[in-house]
């Protein structure tokens, strides 16, 4: 008896952090190529919630009716913002932590504003992305339930677009170069590749992915505009490209154990779990924040290891990341 | 390269020339938010008009300026110290709440008398605001770790803690409604002559003051800009780098966790910690500040104001169009237009007589700059 109480709320824990965590997967995925490019992106926190917020006028005042296109509402919205953050920080090589800083401050200022009194109405059903079923029986097993029964977009998070990152990056011939914009930009330049437009491109790119992330929150988690929607799950998606050492595999291991602990705090709260020496409610507060603190041991690990000699480099960090290129300075 | 023009470094770096061209930019980000506001339907100049009547039109304007700038100058003033070796405190909310939090606990659980008790909540919220930054601190100086991310998510953790307290384990439990702590028992007196401003004014006023004298005329300010300038360089001159660091970073820290006490005790109507609410984003607006300011401790009181004023009419506005989230949006475009300014006064444009000729003809370059 004990031992299926433990079963279950171990996998209603599973159940719920993989798509809890599709949101800090799609936008760990924007840094990740924003990053590659060399472009330190903090404005993360903007960019979901503006992905978030077009996606809810979408549907509330352009009367979309399918979630792919409000999905790609969203999308656009970022992708929009993400060149004005590009025309900056690549074309006018401004410095990349005061405009991504400030994209992150105005932009869930321009989403709040936006989304006033849209607070409470929710994203109709059936335009909210619903579980993909293709055999009809994921929802017979608790353990495929948990494990498979998913919607489209947790599938293109966890699978397609990582699959198809790596392949670009580490196996195309283009990958090298973008790679390479991020390593070394005058060595780009100096092969005839335009190091403004690849920056430029995927800067873009990597925006309007993190705009997905916004996206899908409202038309999946939480079925509804409120403000500050982001939570710090923009933050805490550049922390998990760092553990993830700027690989797409890893990205969506890291962002699965935030996703874990969310969702652990959220099953521990709603079945009141506690210590021995610690109230339930307690617990609840001291599990709130859990993902920042572990968030926070995970990024220092790495650079600690290196420290103590583990490691030859102390990150894996693009050489020229958050570095503007000017040919004339090579 | 358009047109034969160029961009070149200025070999030279003036202040001067480099404040000028941050307000200029921040002034093009104002007026770039006036034309959103007039796109989204409302009237920028009725706003700007209405704002200045909301905050020098009555003495209450005045002093809620006042008020707002304590937080906001607090929280500047740490970070423009960090910012001058470089090193981007962006955790300054986490801290002043972490500086609030054990001073509030000190106030509620000691019973001293009010000359005794203020000073050592004051001693208390300066050690909080410098535990909050330690971990970033200890790991940017020791392991290179790069400390925007680190000192951010510091800020979520803080705000759950003072959330626990005000829900949880100080909560004032004498009503049924309250989601507060219990309140201090002690508040700092008014300056004469006002109704809501405290003493704690002169505080950020006087650091300021303390600061720019020490960097303008001590040794260890030196050394801290000549680690902000080229950290190699200082190490090579025989700066002890990661222990300055360290200091420099707990002190930028328990500067803005001091902010945290005096809004306890000197903000009207803050006694007690209220949630995450209890800093109104003032570790943002700090940061703005001190980018706006270029890290020059003068430069922060005059921007501070200007910001205070700014979120003050934000506020005040409510019902006239303008609200917090719109005020957010245009610190966001200031911040642009600081960015680009401070890039800017680095550079020059220049024509090149070479690129406008086509192919390079060495005679023709050589006698056409000596004529």
């Amino acid at each position: 008896m004990m031992f299926a109480i433990i079963e279950n709320a171990f996998l209603s824990i599973l159940g719920s952090a993989v798509p809890a965590s599709t949101v800090i997967v799609l936008a760990a995925t924007g840094v990740l190529l924003n990053e590659r490019v060399g472009v330190l992106n903090l404005g993360q926190e903007g960019f979901i919630a503006i992905g978030a917020v077009f996606t809810v006028i979408s549907v509330q005042e352009w009367g979309v009716e399918n979630s792919w296109l409000a999905l790609l509402a969203g999308v656009l919205g970022a992708a929009v913002i993400g060149a004005f953050f590009a025309l900056g920080v690549v074309v006018m090589r401004v410095s990349q932590v005061l405009v991504g800083l400030a994209v992150a401050l105005g932009g869930v200022g321009l989403a709040n504003q936006l989304g006033t009194n849209r607070n409470g109405s929710p994203v109709p059903t059936e335009i909210q992305f619903s579980d993909l079923d293709p055999f009809g029986v994921f929802a017979d097993n608790e353990f495929f339930e948990a494990f498979l029964l998913h919607d489209p977009v947790t599938y293109l998070a966890y699978l397609v677009i990582p699959a198809a990152l790596w392949f670009l990056l580490f196996r195309t011939r283009h990958g090298m170069v973008v790679r390479a914009v991020g390593e070394n930009p005058g060595a780009v330049d100096a092969v005839g590749a335009s190091v403004t437009g690849l920056r430029f491109f995927y800067t873009v790119v990597g925006s309007a992915i993190t705009g997905a992330a916004g996206a899908y929150m409202v038309l999946t988690i939480t079925p509804t505009w409120s403000p500050d929607i982001a939570r710090g799950r923009g933050w805490v998606a550049l922390a998990v490209v760092i553990f993830a050492a700027w690989r797409p595999g890893r990205v969506v291991l890291g962002a699965l154990l935030f996703g874990t602990m969310i969702s652990f705090e959220s099953t521990a709260k709603a079945r009141s779990w506690n210590l021995p020496f610690l109230a339930a409610v307690d617990m609840g507060f001291l599990l709130s924040m859990l993902p920042y603190i572990v968030t926070l041991i995970v990024i220092l690990v790495p650079a600690g290891a290196a420290h103590m000699g583990r490691r030859i480099r102390a990150t894996d960090a693009p050489a020229a990341l958050a570095t503007p290129y000017l040919r004339e300075e090579r | 390269m358009i047109l034969g023009y160029r961009l070149q470094r200025r070999l030279d770096a003036d202040a001067r020339r480099s404040a000028i061209y941050r307000i200029s930019g921040a002034v093009a980000g104002l007026l770039v938010s006036g034309l959103f506001l007039l796109v989204t339907g409302r009237n920028p100049v009725t706003i700007l008009a209405d704002s200045f009547e909301a905050v020098f039109g009555s003495k209450r304007g005045i002093e809620g300026v006042a008020v707002q700038s304590i937080p906001i100058l607090m929280c500047a003033i740490g970070v423009s110290l960090s910012l001058r070796m470089k090193v981007w405190n962006i955790g300054s909310d986490g801290q002043f709440l972490a500086g609030a939090f054990v001073a509030c606990g000190i106030g509620i659980n000691v019973d001293l008398p009010a000359g005794v008790l203020l000073p050592l909540m004051m001693l208390g919220s300066l050690i909080g605001g410098a535990i909050w930054i330690l971990v970033p601190a200890a790991a940017r100086a020791h392991w290179g770790v790069n400390e925007i991310i680190t000192s951010l998510l510091l800020n979520f953790v803080a705000v759950q803690l003072v959330v626990w307290a005000s829900l949880g384990f100080w909560r004032d439990t004498t009503s049924m409604v309250t989601q507060s702590t219990r309140s201090v028992p002690f508040t700092l007196p008014r300056i004469p002559g006002f109704d809501s401003v405290s003493i704690a004014f002169f505080v950020p006023l006087i650091l300021a003051l303390a600061l720019w004298v020490v960097f303008r005329s001590t040794k260890v300010g030196y050394e801290i800009d000549i680690i902000g300038g080229n950290p190699r360089a200082a190490s090579f001159a025989g700066i002890n780098v990661p222990r300055r660091v360290i200091i420099v970073m707990l002190t930028s820290g328990a500067i803005a966790g001091l902010g945290g006490v005096l809004q306890l005790t000197g903000a009207p109507g803050a006694q007690a910690l209220n949630g995450g609410g209890f800093s109104r984003a003032y570790g943002l607006s700090g940061f703005i500040v001190a980018a706006l300011a270029g890290a020059s401790f003068l430069g922060v009181l005059v921007a501070g104001l200007f910001l205070s004023s700014m979120f003050y009419a934000g506020i005040a506005l409510q019902t006239k169009g303008l609200s917090v989230y719109i005020i957010f949006a245009i610190y966001g475009m200031v911040l642009i237009g600081v960015a680009i300014g401070e890039t800017a006064s680095r550079y020059r444009l220049y024509r090149s007589v070479a690129e406008m000729s086509g192919p390079v003809d060495l005679e023709t370059v050589t006698s056409g700059a000596a004529s």
